[in-house]
């Protein structure tokens, strides 16, 4: 059952000018209920454009968009309640801060929705939980804080709406390791625990392969690969030749596989070739005291 | 906010493209002149062929410059209007209770709407589109810089020009995206009363007010640090040149500042 579904979708930029992008072209990919997909390509791949689709604030020059059964287009007056049921991260958002406090800023989502106060306050110590944002900084001015806090006051604003659909674009990029890391697995607990879709854009394959369910490769505006990620790593090949590749980890996994060392199946991830090596040695360990 | 064509540049490789900075700015004060200069009919056919040749010859489509009129249709029908209205004659044309409507009238609004169009054309044809801002300043500075002998800052204020400038696209798209950002949180820029739009305007303006001074100062820092200081004893990357084509240009239009002179004196037909 797909959450959100895109259907043949198109988006050029800049027609009839000498500036003319076709930015996508032709896509077809739904998005799983429930799953947390990633969607991977190059810089200018399309990505960007793409998820502006899935809350209407690109309107596809052809092609449809469904949340659910209803195309999203099919009446204006309905737009932006279908905003606040797909919510949108955009690249650094940061920038979009403005009030004069964290809580107010993460509450201006929801206050747009019309929701009673208290359950707008229920909803804000929520979204910072998720998201990572300390009760110490709520009463902070956002301009105030370090970058890494901005980003996570920003997706708290949307996580705040509860989407059903939540879709991030480049959410850990320019990210210290550790506020990567605390960033992506916040967003892994809201897709758990409330049972949203996720969709993540990103470029960084060691991501794709730590905390999407799904993938989907985009190259020059087309989705060239759908599937889970060993679906997607197996294909070497294809994601080099896209300009792409898998994760550093995996490389090394199959540089040990060609000595005769032959890991778990878990070869995606640090922690999962980590483990590998560990119970080999143990039982190498074991074979020579036998 | 991307059918902001007023002020945009095109680019292209026509004969008025590669025309000096100079030479364009030049004529576009010569045309301007001619605009003011012209009272007749024969006058005004005169520099909108000038115009619709200059048009074709910098090869950009018709409808980019007719986008770039959208803006102004408004002033245009209201300047319209109001002239037809209010201007009085000897005989009138059509009279309706209150209304009436005389020849002077009818060539008053003609006159100003040619008058506006051929403003517009002229910056657009000979600056704004064929021209990149960088060039523009270039020619500018090159221009003004006999003022620097009154001790005018005719440096600093082309490089605050080319920075100004610059940055127009940056803040536009930068505005895009705030608005964009903000729509996502269910912001709603285009209902409601006058004092509520401006409200919602505030989610955007303040995240761009605070990006555009931290921008000015990031820009600022960036100068000094590779040793910005002003414009005495600075050299330049792309030093301006006069060609022959830059000479021919500025003769034909002196000759149709000759031409449309003529024409106001021994064609004055439909004069003011």
């Amino acid at each position: 059952m797909d959450a959100i579904r895109l259907e043949n979708v198109t988006y050029t930029y800049s027609a009839g000018t000498p500036f003319e992008k076709r930015a996508v072209d032709g896509v077809t990919l739904g998005f799983e209920k429930g799953l947390l997909t990633g969607i991977m390509g190059h810089t200018g791949s399309g990505k960007s454009t793409l998820v502006n689709m899935l809350n209407g604030l690109l309107k596809p020059d052809s092609g449809t968009v469904f949340l659910g059964e209803e195309d999203i287009w099919a009446d204006k007056k309905k737009l932006r309640s279908v905003r606040f049921r797909v919510g949108l991260v955009m690249q650094y958002p940061e920038y979009q801060l403005f009030e004069e406090t964290v809580r107010a800023d993460i509450a201006f989502g929801p206050g747009n929705m019309g929701l009673p106060k208290e359950e707008i306050a229920e909803r804000v110590a929520e979204a910072a939980r998720f998201a990572g944002v300390g009760e110490e900084l709520l009463d902070k001015s956002p301009f105030e804080l370090s970058g890494g806090q901005k980003r996570r006051v920003a997706v708290a604003g949307v996580m705040a709406m509860r989407p059903e659909v939540l879709v991030l674009d480049e959410p850990a990029a320019g990210l210290d390791p550790a506020g990567r890391e605390s960033i992506l697995s916040g967003i892994r607990e809201y897709c758990r625990i409330t049972g949203a879709t996720v969709i993540i854009v990103s470029h960084s394959m060691e991501d794709m392969a730590v905390y999407c369910d799904r993938i989907a490769v985009i190259a020059r505006g087309k989705l060239h690969m759908y599937g889970t990620r060993e679906e997607i790593f197996a294909e070497r090949q294809t994601l080099v030749g896209l300009g792409l590749g898998v994760p550093m980890i995996t490389d090394i996994a199959h540089e040990l596989r060609a000595l005769g060392i032959t890991l778990g199946d878990d070869i995606y991830t640090v922690e999962g070739v980590e483990n590998s090596i560990r119970n080999l040695l143990a039982e190498r360990t074991n074979a020579r005291k036998g | 906010m991307h059918d902001l064509v007023l002020g945009q540049y095109f680019p292209g490789n026509s004969i008025i493209h590669r025309l000096d900075p100079r030479a364009k700015l030049i004529m576009l004060v010569l045309f301007v002149v001619l605009t003011f200069v012209a009272n007749s009919a024969g006058a005004f056919l005169l520099i909108l062929a000038a115009a619709a040749a200059m048009m074709a010859l910098s090869g950009i489509p018709l409808a980019i410059y007719m986008r770039g009129m959208k803006p102004i249709l408004f002033i245009i029908i209201f300047t319209t209007v109001i002239n037809v209205l209010m201007t009085t004659g000897e005989v009138p044309l059509f009279e309706f209770g209150i209304i009436h409507i005389y020849k002077e009238g009818i060539i008053n609004a003609v006159t100003v709407t040619l008058r506006v169009v051929l403003l517009v054309l002229g910056s657009g044809i000979l600056l704004t589109y064929t021209t990149s801002p960088i060039s523009l300043t270039d020619g500018l500075e090159t221009l003004l810089a006999p003022l620097a002998k009154l001790r005018l800052p005719v440096h600093e204020f082309s490089m605050m020009m080319t920075i100004a400038l610059r940055f127009i696209p940056t803040l536009v798209e930068e505005t895009d995206k705030i608005m964009n950002a903000q729509k996502a949180r269910g912001a709603d820029f285009s209902s409601g009363g006058l004092i509520k739009r401006a409200k919602a305007l505030l989610p955007v303006i303040i995240p761009l007010f605070v990006s555009a001074f931290k921008r000015a100062d990031e820009l600022a820092t960036a100068m000094e640090c590779r040793c910005y200081r002003g414009g005495e004893g600075r050299g330049r990357l792309h030093v301006l040149q006069y060609r022959a084509r830059d000479g021919a240009f500025l003769i034909a239009g002196a000759a149709l500042l000759a031409g449309v002179i003529a024409v106001n004196i021994f064609v004055p037909l439909y004069r003011l």
